[in-house]
């Protein structure tokens, strides 16, 4: 199974996504990003946990604790305002770029 | 994160590592109750150990890359702006070594130096001040024995005065040394043991008991060579062989700046209130006791005293202050405020400069506007921009404190060989080096520098992006209002302030650099004393023998050298006055001696030096400002509560009998005070210390030192001569003072100068860079070349001539207000002088930027888009 980590700035960019919808902890974040890509993406606690701190270091996430879903305490997350500029630029960036891989890609089988 | 929640996790990492140990438990109960069985859980999770090192080295590698890339940037921008960087750069060097090193003498030396005693903040010292406030009474023994006997705040009270004794030597010449006459329990204020023998007991203050010493750990070195049998061995004080019984450790001078400590026989002194020799008193607070509890019993005490001796102590204040402040002329009311204050205004210094700097970081900041919306296209908060440009500032900001440092250690050290003739009488503790406290309080300014610049423009920088950064018009971005203020402002404070800044330096160099105004350099110097009696006959006799000298034309005393007259307050008989005056006690023969002329009226004749004489003679400018000129046989007086001589009572009326020319005219230590000076007379023996002047007939007054301190030694050994000096070096002695303060307020001119140019010259740029393609388009439209300067040049000259006309407004204003005091008699000239350079120089720094708009290309200009 492909680990979104191996991709450079990808589950950065899946992260932020999930934050979009909503503050929430980082077992909720990694079963999203598996559960909606259909358990073809599966993030390891190890990459997660540092990510989720990198990024609230650099200010695009910031946490708190909470009471969660089962009632017991849990870090939750939460997109800042210069996360979510992050996250437009970013998916717009990556948009771009897939869009052209799978063009070099068509244009490469075509070959 | 919240930089608290930042400073918390850094100060407390394990608190933080146990947050992120419970976030991974967490992890493996939620997979656990998503039917992962325990084992399966913590495989999936991995090695809980290894995540935390990893969010851990996350934290830290994100936090130092973040700061170690500002302060890179902030480098770079240094090197890309080397103009700013300079300008900006020396002017907070300059407020830097002004704030730092003014606090640094100020906290170190004189208002909280550290004391190398037990508990030293415990000591303090106890004065009585006259109700004016002015000056402090220091005949108090008698005061002393009874504080002694019945104050309860204080553990130990003692008292001491400074004598100045030869110290004889077989073989040697007779050196003049400072000895402390002090009461045994001063030993015990200090809490320092003796490293051989004893210190003082109660029993060597009695009168008639053995003559005992103890000295310091320097003497028994350099002078005894170490002589392990020292106790016992003799000193020669002037006529008194002293058996030394102890030997005080290296490093203590206590209570002043000391070697030798002999008993304070108070006995044989005369102990009626307000009469014997000056003192100083001080002592340790008892267990519980504070200064303000301490001063509380002493005012009550005071008042007990005034009751019985109205006369006497109805005018007296007690003060208890911390121990160092009597001793360096800080301990009268106001004087810790007064000593403060100019740090308030070097901080203001501190401020404009800053927001100067401010001024032409905000245009650079415009100008990376590009820059700075990619940041935050990538993710940069406005905290994270806002930061950088801090660290930025402070990349700046701390390479000045470092210069404004090593200015600062500079100037101390000129003003520590300056004083180096002084160092004997400077209280032990004063050293004129910069500490570690004073460093890092110039670092702290420099925190404050960069937040000024760095963060004031950034927050202004960021706000307009957050808005939309668009080009507006053909002007494109201008910079606001509120800049446009500042630098009107900026040239409204130069304006403003640098005229007393000029008309100082002015004032400063020419007495740094001034003459006498007299033969002063004919004339050697010295400062006569003896402690035992028979100093009348023993002085009559060393000045007939000095005058009987060949290479001598003539000798005379006084109290103090000419041009350092005591301050005293005068009334005239018939209502004129009060006014501030000098006065000075002297020889009968002190005019014709210094060559100075009787304008009219007669001079001192025997008789008018005895106690009750009345006769005094006054300066012309006296005569002039009490009389209008005409003041022979008119009567004065001292006023009360103000200073005045010792035997010039409050009251008592004194009589003129002779005016003289004005003397001396030129530099001396007293030249900044009024020039009106009365004289009385003194007999031989009336001054305890006198100083003595002898008018060479040829040749260096500093050959003759030797032979006068031979002639005293054959008068009687008892008799004291020291700081034996020309007059001329005398009287100058404080001219490198002039030099500093004249170069302090240079620099500060210097840096308010080039920082308003700088500033203007940032703002035509600016608006030059940003118009390019308007002028591009004017140009190509066949404009006049001159209309696009006149217009560039018009915004300047209008911010230039309002600054100036409100700075000139200012000035006058603060000018009439002080009496003309501020820029002083030169106003006339200082003011235009001062507000025609700054304009100049602001069209100048203005007309680079009018030059560059000139070789805009046109085509170029247009296709930049």
């Amino acid at each position: 199974m492909p680990k979104p980590d191996n991709l450079q700035g990808a589950l950065e960019l899946l992260t932020l996504k999930v934050l979009r919808r909503g503050p929430n902890h980082g077992y909720a974040i990694a079963a999203s990003i598996q559960q909606m890509s259909d358990d073809v993406l599966r993030v390891e606690a190890g990459s997660l946990y540092p990510a989720l701190h990198r990024m609230t270091e650099e200010g695009l996430l910031k946490s708190e604790w909470r009471r969660s879903e089962v009632g017991r305490r849990a870090r939750f997350y939460q997109l800042t305002a210069a996360g979510r500029r992050k996250l437009e630029a970013d998916e717009q960036k990556w948009n771009t770029v897939s869009a052209a891989v799978a063009r070099v890609l068509a244009a490469a089988g075509n070959l | 994160m919240s930089l608290w929640s930042r400073i918390r996790n850094t100060l407390s990492p394990a608190s933080y590592e146990s947050g992120i140990r419970e976030e991974l438990d967490f992890h493996l109960e939620m997979d656990r109750r998503n039917g992962h069985d325990a084992r399966e859980a913590r495989i999936r999770l991995g090695n809980p150990t290894r995540i935390e090192e990893q969010v851990r080295d996350v934290r830290i590698a994100t936090w130092l890359e973040s700061w170690l890339l500002d302060l890179r940037l902030g480098a770079r921008m240094l090197i890309k702006y080397p103009g700013l960087a300079l300008a900006g750069g020396v002017g907070m060097a300059v407020a830097v070594a002004l704030a730092a090193g003014g606090y640094g003498v100020m906290t170190n030396d004189f208002l909280s130096p550290h004391l190398p005693f037990p508990n030293s903040d415990r000591l303090v010292s106890i004065e009585l001040w006259d109700s004016a406030g002015r000056v402090p009474e220091r005949r108090i023994l008698h005061d002393y024995q009874s504080w002694r006997d019945n104050l309860k705040s204080f553990e130990w009270i003692a008292a001491f005065r400074t004598l100045h004794s030869n110290l004889i030597a077989p073989g040697a010449r007779p050196e003049s040394v400072r000895v402390a006459a002090m009461t045994a329990s001063g030993f015990q204020v200090a809490g320092v043991q003796p490293l051989m023998g004893r210190f003082l007991k109660p029993e060597d203050e009695r009168a008639g008991s053995p003559s005992v010493i103890v000295i310091g750990e320097s003497v028994w070195r350099n002078r005894f060579a170490g002589d392990p049998g020292i106790l016992g061995r003799t000193v020669q004080l002037g006529a008194t062989r002293h058996e030394i019984v102890g030997v005080m450790p290296e490093g203590f001078a206590f209570p002043v700046n000391d070697r030798f400590w002999v008993p304070l026989r108070a006995a044989a002194l005369p102990a009626d209130s307000l009469t014997g020799p000056d003192l100083m008193v001080f002592g340790r607070l008892a267990p519980g006791a504070t200064i303000e509890s301490a001063q509380a019993e002493l005012t009550a005490a005071i008042a007990r005293a005034a009751l019985e001796l109205p006369r006497t102590y109805a005018r007296l204040q007690p003060r208890v202050t911390p121990y160092p402040l009597a001793f360096v002329g800080m301990s009268g009311p106001d004087d810790t405020t007064a000593a403060l204050s100019p740090q308030a205004l070097f901080i203001s210094l501190m401020v404009l400069v800053c927001l100067n700097v401010a001024i032409l970081v905000y245009a650079r900041t415009a100008t990376r506007n590009e820059e700075l919306g990619l940041r935050t296209a990538l993710g940069a908060g406005r905290r994270r921009i806002v930061g950088q440009l801090f660290l930025e500032a402070f990349v700046l900001s701390f390479l000045a404190a470092l210069g404004g440092i090593a200015i600062a250690a500079l100037a101390l050290r000129q003003v520590a060989s300056a004083t180096l003739s002084l160092a004997a009488d400077l209280p032990f503790w004063i050293s004129f080096r910069l500490s570690p406290a004073t460093i890092l309080y110039a670092v702290a300014l420099s925190v404050l520098a960069a937040a000024i610049i760095g963060i004031v423009p950034a927050l202004q920088a960021t706000r307009r992006r957050l808005q939309g950064f668009r080009l507006r018009g053909a002007g494109g971005m201008r910079l606001g209002k509120t800049w446009t203020i500042l630098i009107v402002a900026q040239v409204t404070c130069a304006v403003a302030l640098l005229p007393p800044a000029v008309s100082g330096a002015w004032n400063d160099l020419q007495d740094g650099i001034a003459g006498t105004g007299f033969a002063a350099q004919r004339f050697l110097s010295a400062e006569l004393s003896m402690d035992a009696g028979r100093f009348a006959d023993r002085q009559t006799e060393l000045l007939r023998r000095v005058e009987a000298d060949p290479q001598v034309s003539g000798v005379t005393f006084s109290l103090t050298i000419p041009g350092d007259e005591r301050d005293a307050r005068i009334e005239a008989e018939a209502g004129s006055g009060p006014v501030e005056t000098k006065f000075n006690r002297v020889d009968l023969n002190f005019f014709e001696v210094f060559h100075v002329p009787s304008l009219a009226g007669r001079g001192f004749e025997s008789g008018d030096d005895a106690p009750e004489a009345s006769a005094v003679i006054v300066n012309q400018p006296l005569a002039q400002a009490l009389f209008g000129g005409n003041a022979l046989g008119r009567r004065i007086r001292y006023t009360t509560g103000g200073p005045a001589p010792l035997n010039g009572e409050p009251g008592r009326w004194y009589r003129i009998v002779g005016i003289v020319r004005d003397f001396p005219t030129g530099v001396s230590p007293g030249m900044r005070g009024t020039n009106l000076k009365l004289y009385h007379a003194a007999a031989p023996g009336q001054l305890n210390p006198a100083m003595l002047a002898i008018r060479m007939r040829g040749g260096a007054p500093g050959a003759f030192a030797s032979r006068l301190v031979d002639i005293g030694q054959s008068v009687d050994p008892g008799l004291n001569l020291r700081k034996i000096r020309g007059l001329d070096e005398a009287l100058r002695s404080e001219q490198w003072i002039s030099r500093l303060t004249a170069a302090v307020f240079i620099a500060i001119t210097l840096s308010v100068l080039i920082l308003s140019s700088a500033g203007i010259y940032a703002l035509m740029s600016f608006t030059v860079s940003q118009r390019r393609k308007e002028i591009g388009i004017r140009m190509a439209l066949g404009a006049d070349w001159k209309r696009i300067v006149g217009g560039i040049f018009s915004r300047a000259l209008m911010q230039l001539a309002a600054g100036a006309a409100l700075g000139l407004a200012l000035a006058i204003v603060a000018q009439h207000a002080s009496g003309g005091v501020l820029i002083g008699e030169n106003a006339n000239i200082v003011l235009p002088l001062v507000t025609l350079t700054v304009v100049a120089v602001g069209l100048l720094a203005a007309l680079g930027p009018a030059r560059r708009s000139l070789r805009i290309d046109p085509r170029e200009a247009l296709s930049e888009e």
